[in-house]
């Protein structure tokens, strides 16, 4: 029997071979959700997605786009606020 | 709507959000822009075209624009490019500073020419040490063949 922690289901369950032929069950945790845009909630491109131990690791052209607002805003939204602030 | 020396927006890119001037016009979809972003061709639909247009000379070089922004819009750009590289204060390991001293003095004391000499050298020995077992080996089989002769 696994451990009691184990027994739910928030561990993602991986079926690995081992060389001698036996299935083994491995216990990984699951990944986080997509980054989304802070305006209209589509997911983000270019935005690294992993657990935050591995992200921390990656440079930082990696975890964003580069430009204003990259990470939080999509380029489309960007274009818009950049547009209305430009005609006032 | 796209002429020389219209000021503009980038909205796309690392530099979206920047203002920039027209000063060249490519084709009917790029143009070459210069200011605070990067001299660079560009895309009309990468743009937000302002409602102020300046007069402007054929074939403005970066120092001219410069200047321009300074006079005409209160926009100061910097030089980048002024910064020297050694300025930059870099980390250094200890481990490779321990690794780093005894290698530059080695080189010195053995310049490049000596190393094929030392090679012919060692090859000069290795021959002569081959060929006289070379030679053993021959007179070992002319004695066999005149023992084999004297038999016969
Ligand atoms: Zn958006």
């Amino acid at each position: 029997m696994p451990e009691g922690r184990l027994k739910s289901r928030t561990f993602r369950r991986i079926k690995k071979k081992l060389p001698g032929g036996k299935t083994v069950l491995h216990y990984k945790k699951r990944q986080p959700s997509r980054a989304k845009c802070g305006k209209c909630g589509s997911i983000l491109k270019g935005v690294e997605i992993a657990q935050p131990k591995k992200i921390q690791k990656m440079t930082k052209t990696k975890k964003r786009p580069e430009r204003p607002f990259g990470g939080v805003l999509c380029s489309k939204c960007l274009r818009e606020k950049t547009k209305k602030e430009a005609r006032v | 709507m796209f002429e020389i020396g219209r000021l503009c927006v980038k909205i796309a890119g690392r530099d979206a959000r920047k203002k920039a001037i027209i000063i060249d016009v490519i084709d009917n979809n790029y143009v070459l822009i210069d200011g605070e972003t990067r001299r660079r061709k560009c895309n009309i639909n990468h743009i937000e075209p302002l409602n102020k247009v300046l007069k402007l000379k054929k074939n403005l070089s970066h120092k001219d624009v410069v200047e321009l922004f300074k006079k005409e819009l209160d926009i100061e750009i910097p030089d980048k490019k002024s910064r020297p590289k050694s300025d930059r204060p870099r980390k250094i390991r200890k481990t490779k500073l321990k690794k780093e001293e005894p290698q530059p003095e080695k080189p010195e004391e053995k310049p490049e020419l000596k190393q094929p000499e030392l090679k012919k050298e060692l090859k000069k020995e290795k021959k002569e040490t081959k060929k006289p077992a070379k030679a053993n080996q021959k007179t070992i089989k002319e004695k066999k063949i005149k023992k084999a002769k004297k038999k016969n």
